[in-house]
């Protein structure tokens, strides 16, 4: 009886902190992950640059959007030239659709023609947890400082087709605009739109 | 022996052949098909000149897989339609039935599972000559969801005569069903309202005793966190849920717009004023 009250009011804190892990104009939780070459990476270590944070699954048809269209690697291109430091994050646990091996990434990111700064392999869900990542893509930036400035939707039309991106006011590079030039971030947040995050049970 | 072991190899064979024909046979469906049948269905056997008729999108689901609500909570996306009418007709909105909560921790989605309805109104031309058949299409695109999700775009269509009086079609059952599923005015004598507290909202329903406890589906993203247990408290003369605040909340909300559901087809809209101070006001019908 008391052990399960216990075990309730911890689930509850969790539940809450999680909730509110992540909000805009505060500082964006740091962590810790290895990249699909092996190397690791630390949030805390890009201050001074923009970071972008992309939520990845390769199986899920709005990923598949951005990426047979090209939008998603249009993006990652423009702004890592630009110096914006672009991790990709797969938390599909394994099992699970999206999930894949260091090995898959890489081709995958080669054939893609895909050009993130780095793709963390987040199987256990540990960043997506600590970002509440909701669903696939869920889009987080970062400033130089280490706030987060925006969390949501990539664009602002929530739909499955390739057709609609031409038309989509796309809310990572509004933010990383208007960042860039000083100007507080017109839409900071946004409902993230996809596929939910296929997180181990 | 040796017939023995032929007779398994034919049937390996015909096993093959009919792996590499069955796709060739299905190659026209979208993956979704294998999961959920979508249909064109009008309430009544007929179009009566100027007066309303009700069509709808049939979702039948294969078990564990979901369609989704118009707000479709953390994940998903609600189904759209686009409508090929005759000259004069005109549509109106979707007429979504309430949800149910569908869990997919640590969040939570809206939407239906195995058969839901989705009924539009739509308003025949005055001048329309008897016995004219008529041509209704409509496209749909939509989500299915189980673990993962595929995306279905289907083309409609149905055709009905022009007659004077209606009767009912062979869905009417459906239509009857979906209608019983609609969210309906809140009652005029219910007093509701809505108190902005820290990261909570205080959805204070004044509407006399209650069997259990009510559940709230807000109607408008990002207002509340979907997976949050609603907390029911006791007030006088009624129930106050506890609505924790959506962390994509950045400016004060004007008003609390969703439906409550009390139990099995008792659903009520709500669009309540929020007050910052504690303020109580009447819900406008």
């Amino acid at each position: 009886m008391n052990r399960n009250l216990i075990h309730g009011l911890m689930v509850t804190l969790l539940l809450i902190s999680s909730a509110y892990a992540v909000k805009v104009g505060e500082p964006a939780p740091d962590f810790q992950a290895t990249d699909s070459n092996g190397q690791g990476h630390k949030l805390s270590n890009e201050r001074g640059k923009f970071v972008v944070l992309e939520w990845h699954n390769n199986g899920c048809p709005y990923t598949q959007k951005h990426y047979e269209s090209g939008n998603m690697q249009r993006l990652q291109k423009e702004w890592t030239d630009k110096g914006v430091v672009w991790f990709t994050v797969i938390s599909s646990a394994q099992g699970q659709q999206g999930y894949v091996t260091a090995q898959q990434e890489n081709d995958y990111l080669k054939q893609m023609k895909a050009s993130p700064t780095a793709a963390l392999l987040d199987p256990q869900g540990e960043v997506g947890r600590l970002y509440s990542a909701k669903t696939t893509p869920h889009m987080f930036v970062i400033n130089p400082a280490g706030v987060l400035i925006y969390d949501g939707a990539i664009d602002d039309k929530a739909t499955t087709e390739q057709a609609d991106i031409a038309g989509a006011k796309n809310y990572v590079s509004q933010a990383l605009e208007e960042a860039a030039a000083g100007k507080p971030v017109s839409t900071p947040t946004s409902r993230p739109y996809g596929c939910s995050v296929k997180y181990a049970h | 022996m040796l017939n023995r072991s032929f007779i398994h190899w034919l049937g390996f064979f015909f096993a093959c052949a009919f792996w590499l024909v069955i796709p060739l046979f299905s190659s026209s469906k979208s993956p979704a098909d294998e999961h959920v049948s979508v249909e064109l269905v009008a309430g009544q056997n007929a179009v009566v000149p100027g007066k309303e008729l009700w069509l709808g999108i049939r979702f039948a689901l294969e078990d564990g897989w979901h369609t989704y609500w118009t707000n479709p909570g953390d994940s998903g996306e609600a189904a759209r339609i686009d409508w090929h009418l005759p000259a004069g007709y005109e549509a109106g909105a979707i007429q979504w039935p309430y949800p149910e909560r569908l869990s997919t921790p640590p969040f939570a989605d809206y939407g239906y599972g195995h058969q839901v309805l989705l009924m539009v109104p739509v308003r025949a031309p005055a001048e329309l000559r008897e016995g004219q058949a008529q041509k209704i299409g409509v496209s749909v695109r939509y989500l299915t969801c189980r673990e993962v999700c595929i995306p279905g775009r289907k083309e409609l269509e149905l055709s009905l005569p022009v007659q004077t009086y209606a009767g009912a079609s062979q869905a009417r059952k459906l239509f009857d069903a979906s209608r019983s599923r609609l969210p309906r005015p809140a009652p005029r004598n219910w007093r509701t309202s809505v108190l902005s507290r820290g990261d909570e909202f205080l959805l204070n329903l004044t509407i006399g005793k209650l069997d259990k406890e009510p559940e709230f589906f807000p109607l408008e993203a990002e207002q509340i966190e979907n997976a949050s247990p609603q907390e029911a408290t006791a007030i006088p003369g009624g129930i106050r849920l506890h609505l924790k605040k959506s962390k994509y909340l950045l400016k004060p909300a004007a008003r609390l717009k969703g439906v409550i559901v009390l139990g099995p087809d008792r659903a009520y809209l709500l669009d309540v004023p929020i007050s910052q101070s504690g303020g109580e006001s009447t819900q406008q019908n």
